[in-house]
């Protein structure tokens, strides 16, 4: 498409500024089971975001089909949608930053360059070293997939800004049985080097963790010491992450509303939103309205000391959008709780009694954001006198999130990403309420 | 749309190597959707989808590819290229694509294109006024209207050629009642395979945006849920996510045929009470969940999944029919062009009884009465599910008393499903977004309202 004649073509008819986002994807993917290729996905696609000024109204319009054919559909749709918005918000086409960072390591040309075959024969290779780790694994899925993203934002106002991302992730799921009790893992490592991928330490990581929970029961219900491990900490800090967005404080729907500078957590949480990690496809030196990212601890040391802005809330709280205004909303970048010092194995040893939770189920639907509440389906392990006694399964656990940032008593050293890019390390924390037995 | 004549070339392509099934799937989707905060329309949207997914099958073998060209060029490279996947000479699979029309049972009869956005987004402002008007305590309302249009077109190297046109709409509205205390949260999502009629036909849009006020009120002034096992009445309707997540995704073929679901090979035998008999139905009227062909391009039908506690069948998509030498259920459903069809449910809903819901009630000492459901998760090898209560009460004495709010059931499915032992009359559906490995897709859950004798609830207040 011609974006020239687009934005003439806009300017023509009334509408002040233009922007378009637009997103060419490529895709590879591929599953084993069973000794044989289960799944291959290959696919490129592309999509085009516009957004324009109109009477002072955001019109949107988004098409997967581009070509100049589409120029006329884009106008009207603008113009028509920014007829019927009727909030005062003041909005904004970005005219660019003075400086955008250099962000190193988004793009690894060597990630495709690495054949198809090898990619597969991998996969064959790791569901059977999962198969061969102990005789009651049942049944592996080994799974690898990459792709690109190139990124165009261009507009009225002369801003011309590219980015290029790539990344893989290489996993397995697992499934053990003993004859009785049947219980499942997931395990996976994400990079754009694709010798990061460690088929021994995932089939390793993979098969001990099924296997660990086989003969899981419910505990006794009560209130226990709990010690969250890194991927189950992740999971419960995501649905809280709208927490931090000016937008929802603005709307009254965030429990951090007013709380700038107060103690919302314990002295060794921080929370920190870096845009500039590397190997990450959430990196990068611009949000989707064009605005530079940059590094921030939210919260630090236990204190609030500030939002996720885009460029509509921050002017609204009169101070500069941070970069996180993205096509759906504001989000943060790379999302996590700071690693401490604590050791994860000598957390375990001095726990008198209490539960290590290493899975947390249903977080979309136990973990309220506006409220804080959450209660939801876990599975662990029981420790008594510093030692793991055995596997726990199906029971739920109940807090409130802010309460329990505040009841945070140690911090592991052992950061995690998940696949969303939202990490935390193991969290011991005091107590929370337990429903089992 | 596409040219036969183009489709065909691109089948051919697809078979040049030794597949013994290629597919073309092209879908054109048209979406409009506004939403509304603060009493204000904060977005309006127009979003219009193309695409083109290929795919080639060995045996259950598949590969999957997909774009947006809809070029001639780029369509013949990707199914060559997918096709070098499988070695060997070609089968020489001889075939000529036939339209197969069918007259549709789903009636629309104002698409969403005749109305103007402003009709649309005065759906908002109504919904907005009637939440807030509801209790001077709810202090926020955020609505969503979403209606979309997908054409989708079906090829096969079977010969099948199929056309359907998806025509759905829905209105989501959350309430959030606050006090000093805390913030609660009531949301009420209506929706269905109707055009704009739906709005003034089938729901009302102020009663509609009252319940999810209602709810949110009362979870305001409910106490935390205790904890621990007890017997938990669950309610028509949403209640029906309980089947939904405890046994129907145990049921797809996705995880049976693979030997990764704790119902496998386990056709005939009793896995529920006899009390429940559960259907899966994508040929309702105008239901949410429906079409007139599944994403394969196979006629929509009513499977009998358990019939008075007995496993009856599964739900079955082509290449896992194969796989499982059992018949296809005409079940393969995919979000968009971006997934290869899998097995998914439409409409699944557990058929009615013959107690009174006030007959339950009575009929309970202690339990919990879960009025309106949130959403939940399975683990199908382990059976595992969880669902938070959206809306609940205690009851005591056979009456429902003080309302409960925090509560989350745990359990397994099969054995939950063995201990229903109350089954009511009052069969109701309600809209949900079911995600699995095809993608997000429209499905409702439903049931009359049951009794399970036992569950894990887990709140933030202690056992009792």
């Amino acid at each position: 498409m011609n974006f020239d004649r687009l934005f003439k073509e806009a300017k023509a008819r009334g509408i002040e500024d233009i922007q378009i986002y637009l997103a060419n994807d490529n895709e590879f993917e591929i599953e084993v089971l069973k000794g044989e290729l289960e799944k291959y996905t290959i696919a490129s696609t592309q999509k085009l975001s516009v957004k324009g000024i109109y009477d002072s109204k955001m019109g949107n319009v988004e098409t997967e089909i581009i070509n100049d054919d589409m120029i006329d559909f884009i106008v009207d749709s603008i113009i028509a949608s920014a007829k019927t918005v009727d909030s005062e918000d003041e909005v904004f086409i970005y005219k660019g930053d003075k400086e955008y960072k250099e962000v190193e390591g988004l793009f690894n040309p060597e990630l495709d360059e690495v054949d198809a075959k090898i990619k597969i024969d991998n996969m064959l290779d790791l569901e059977k070293r999962v198969m061969g780790k102990d005789k009651r694994i049942r049944m592996v899925q080994a799974f690898y997939g990459d792709g690109s993203v190139n990124v165009l934002i261009q507009n009225s106002k002369g801003l011309k800004l590219e980015k290029l991302v790539n990344n893989g992730m290489m996993g397995v799921y697992v499934i053990a049985s003993d004859g009785k009790d049947q219980r499942t893992a997931f395990e996976y490592t994400q990079s754009n080097n694709y010798s990061d991928f460690d088929l021994e330490s995932i089939a390793t990581k993979g098969a001990e963790k099924a296997v660990a929970l086989l003969g899981a029961e419910p505990c006794d219900s009560g209130e226990y010491e709990i010690l969250l491990s890194n991927e189950a900490s992740a999971s419960l800090l995501a649905p809280y992450l709208s927490m931090f967005s000016a937008e929802m404080v603005q709307r009254n729907l965030s429990l951090l509303k007013g709380k700038v500078g107060e103690v919302v957590g314990d002295s060794k949480i921080t929370i920190v939103d870096d845009p500039f990690m590397k190997k990450s496809t959430r990196s990068g030196a611009f949000d989707d309205e064009g605005v530079a990212t940059s590094y921030k601890e939210l919260i630090k040391d236990g204190v609030l000391t500030g939002y996720l802005h885009n460029l509509k809330t921050a002017k609204k709280d009169n101070t500069k959008s941070t970069g996180n205004g993205f096509l759906r909303g504001i989000r943060p970048t790379n999302f996590y709780i700071k690693p401490g010092d604590l050791n994860y194995d000598e957390a375990v040893k001095v726990m008198e009694k209490g539960l290590i939770i290493t899975d947390l189920a249903g977080t979309h639907a136990g973990a309220n954001p506006i409220s804080g509440d959450f209660s939801l389906q876990a599975s662990g392990f029981l420790v008594e006198d510093g030692k793991i006694v055995r596997p726990v399964a199906l029971i739920t656990v109940a807090g409130n999130y802010l309460t329990m940032l505040q009841n945070v008593s140690g911090v592991c050293d052992d950061l995690k990403f998940n696949f969303r890019y939202i990490g935390s390390p193991a969290l011991k924390i005091k107590s929370l309420v337990v429903s089992g037995k | 749309m596409l040219d036969k004549k183009l489709i065909k070339k691109v089948l051919d392509a697809a078979l040049t190597t030794n597949a013994d099934f290629a597919e073309v799937f092209i879908e054109d989707k048209f979406a409009t959707g506004a939403s509304m905060l603060s009493s204000k329309i904060e977005k309006v949207a127009n979003t219009k989808e193309f695409g083109i997914g290929i795919r080639i099958a060995r045996g259950y073998h598949t590969v999957y590819g997909y774009t947006n060209s809809p070029k001639e060029d780029e369509l013949v490279k990707l199914a060559t290229d997918l096709a070098q996947s499988f070695s060997g000479e070609s089968r020489n699979i001889e075939f000529e694509l036939e339209e197969m029309k069918v007259g549709n049972i789903h009636n629309i009869k104002i698409l969403p294109s005749e109305v103007s956005i402003d009709e649309k987004v005065d759906l908002l402002k109504r919904a907005d006024k009637a939440a807030r008007e509801y209790d001077k305590e709810i202090s926020q309302v955020a609505v969503r209207y979403q209606d979309y249009v997908q054409k989708i077109w079906v090829a096969n190297s079977e010969g099948t050629y199929v056309h359907d046109m998806r025509v759905r709409t829905r209105l989501g509205i959350s309430a959030v009642g606050a006090n000093e205390e805390t913030k609660q949260t009531g949301f009420n999502g209506p929706g269905g395979l109707y055009g704009f009629e739906f709005y003034s036909e089938i729901i009302n849009v102020e009663d509609e945006a009252r319940e999810s006020a209602r709810v949110a009120i009362t979870m305001l002034h409910a106490e935390e849920c205790p904890s621990g096992k007890m017997p938990v009445v669950i309610d028509n309707g949403f209640g029906g996510v309980i089947f939904h997540e405890a046994c129907g995704h145990s049921l797809e073929a996705t995880s049976v045929a693979k030997d990764a679901s704790v119902f496998s090979g386990k056709k005939g035998e009793m896995i529920a009470s006899k009390l429940v008999t559960a259907i899966d139905d994508g040929t309702i009227p105008n239901a949410w969940g429906s079409a007139a062909y599944d994403d394969e391009g196979n006629l929509q039908k009513r499977r009998i999944l358990i019939k008075d506690g007995v496993l009856n069948s599964y739900m079955i998509d082509k290449l896992n029919a194969k796989r499982m030498n059992d018949e296809c259920t005409n079940s393969g459903r995919r979000e968009s062009y971006r997934y290869a069809p899998t097995s998914r449910m439409t409409n699944t809903y557990i058929d009615n009884g013959e107690s009174t819901f006030e007959e339950i009630i009575a009929a309970t000492k202690y339990g919990l009465y879960a009025k309106k459901m949130g959403g939940g998760s399975v683990n199908p090898p382990t059976g595992d599910f969880n669902f938070s209560v959206s809306e609940g009460y205690m009851i005591r004495d056979g009456k429902i008393a003080e309302p409960v709010r925090g509560a989350t059931l745990v359990g397994t499915g099969s054995e939950a499903l063995l201990k229903v032992d109350m089954v009511a009359n009052n069969l109701l559906t309600a809209q949900g977004m079911c995600g699995s490995s095809s993608g997000s897709i429209p499905t409702d859950v439903g049931q009359p309202t049951i009794r399970v004798s036992e569950i894990t609830v887990g709140g933030r207040k202690g056992s009792n």
